[in-house]
């Protein structure tokens, strides 16, 4: 039932947006035949996603069971998102203002990281010695953070992943970019780091937190791999901050969060506050967020638009269940982020000398 | 699994209050010559556990490295050639690795560990 909901809200927001031609496919060298209209595309889509749940139907109701289905969901989708998209699993960024070109994805990937290090004051060209020379990537995807910080500084980066077949490609793309040997993948779990305590200068998650069932020790764990001085980077989607009165979102906001939370794999969300709240009390200091929104809106559109291209919708229909239904939840989260209920954020601190 | 990634590992399981080093359990090691860069190995000298690494590296089959280091050997071709031999082109491809405390072994397949602790070890 909560896939026919989901098909249909997802139906009506593409409809909409088709007919206001907000994001109509770009008409590049197409092969023999266009792609179909997107209400058809929903249509053949969401049979095919109601064919594969009769063979799986999907709970989550505890921790193992999320991770189980995290690992599933990345197992099964990673290699359509990097075909289509490259090796960095994660948002753009996108300034307002500036003539960059909003169709350079990449790029827009890149500049995230680089906007989130300058965020997080990480020295840049001027000292060497104050690089970081360790670095975890915690929830790494294929490794793009971790090949990219690394060759950036010259350092080593370890990441963790709770899907066997991401670590092995991400392993294969370092061996392929010559860097194999400064760094390795592993399957861990974030709540549990495989490490000894204060290991790491860096201390990186790039839109992993959101996959976490127990914010606190997420957090925990992630101060006590830090070094003494280590500099801790999360850029994670949160809800929106409660006012003071509020002890709780609203009904229709929990709702709608939930329909995201089945699609994705994700437990309950936090706020950017509530994330503040758990550095401060593990006494980590220069504590700083903010709401980076703004400089992501272009990207959902971006995903739809690729996942309507015919490359697109011809590898969700090979693909399976978990992966369809995170395609149809994607308006969700532009509908999420319209209505500011959705906020993605920076929070970055030091762990003190 | 390169032995400079085991010279970071560690077991996490709850209780445990040394869990490093893990012994390993070497079932298949696969020898992948990569080009050495000295500047790197002097870099990666300061970070490594050498009392581990070198029982680590007895554990893959080669029993080259001196068993008390100092920076002065850096130096010398011959323990570099030996240290990045060890650091960097071993790779354990099947095998395990060993919680000392416990005993509980976490499967290294295609040279990739699974850290992943159960339910009742968190």
């Amino acid at each position: 039932m909560a896939l026919l909901a989901t098909t249909t809200i997802a139906f009506k927001t593409i409809n909409t947006q088709i007919r206001s031609r907000s994001f109509l496919p770009a008409q590049r060298h197409l092969p023999l035949s266009s792609p179909p209209p997107s209400s058809s595309f929903f249509r053949i889509v969401s049979v095919k996603a109601m064919e594969l749940e009769q063979k799986d139907p999907m709970v989550i109701d505890e921790n193992g069971v999320l991770k189980k289905g995290i690992a599933e969901f990345y197992d099964e989708s990673s290699a359509i998102w990097e075909d289509i998209w490259g090796d960095h699993m994660h948002h753009g960024f996108y300034p307002p203002d500036s003539t960059i070109s909003l169709s350079d994805h990449r790029a827009a990937q890149i500049r995230m990281i680089e906007q989130a290090l300058r965020f997080a004051s990480i020295p840049l060209a001027e000292d060497e010695r104050k690089w970081p020379k360790k670095i975890v990537d915690v929830g790494c995807g294929i490794g793009g953070s971790s090949r990219y910080l690394s060759e950036k500084f010259g350092a080593t980066a370890i990441g963790i992943t709770l899907s066997p077949i991401q670590a092995q490609r991400a392993n294969a793309l370092a061996a392929a970019q010559g860097l194999a040997n400064k760094v390795s993948f592993q399957v861990a779990d974030a709540l549990d780091q495989p490490f000894p305590d204060g290991q790491f200068d860096l201390v990186w998650s790039m839109e992993s937190g959101e996959h976490m069932p127990d914010k606190a020790k997420f957090v925990s764990e992630l101060a006590r791999v830090a070094a003494p001085g280590a500099t801790i980077i999360i850029v994670t989607w949160c809800h929106r901050d409660l006012g003071p009165d509020e002890e709780s979102l609203k009904p229709w906001e929990e709702k709608h969060l939930k329909k995201i939370c089945d699609a994705f794999y994700l437990p309950a969300w936090c706020s950017t506050a509530d994330y503040v709240k758990l550095l401060e009390s593990l006494s980590l200091q220069d504590i700083k967020s903010e709401d980076w929104s703004p400089y992501v809106a272009p990207f959902w559109p971006a995903v739809i638009r690729s996942a309507l291209s015919w490359k697109g919708l011809t590898s969700l229909l090979r693909s399976g269940l978990k992966t369809i239904k995170g395609a149809l939840a994607m308006p969700l989260m532009i509908e999420g982020f319209k209505k500011d209920l959705i906020k993605f954020a920076i929070i970055t601190c030091r762990k003190p000398e | 699994m390169r032995l400079l990634t085991h010279n970071m590992l560690s077991s996490n399981i709850k209780g445990v209050e040394k869990g490093f080093p893990l012994r390993i359990e070497a079932e298949k090691v696969v020898e992948k010559p990569v080009e050495m860069n000295a500047d790197f190995l002097r870099k990666m000298f300061e970070k490594v556990e050498w009392k581990a690494f070198v029982e680590a590296s007895r554990s893959m089959g080669y029993a080259q490295l001196p068993e008390e280091v100092d920076s002065g050997m850096l130096e010398s071709d011959e323990f570099l050639s030996r240290f990045h031999h060890a650091l960097l082109e071993l790779h354990l491809e099947e095998g395990a690795l060993v919680c000392p405390e416990t005993g509980r072994r976490f499967p290294v397949n295609k040279g990739i560990p699974n850290m992943l602790l159960h339910e009742d070890e968190v």
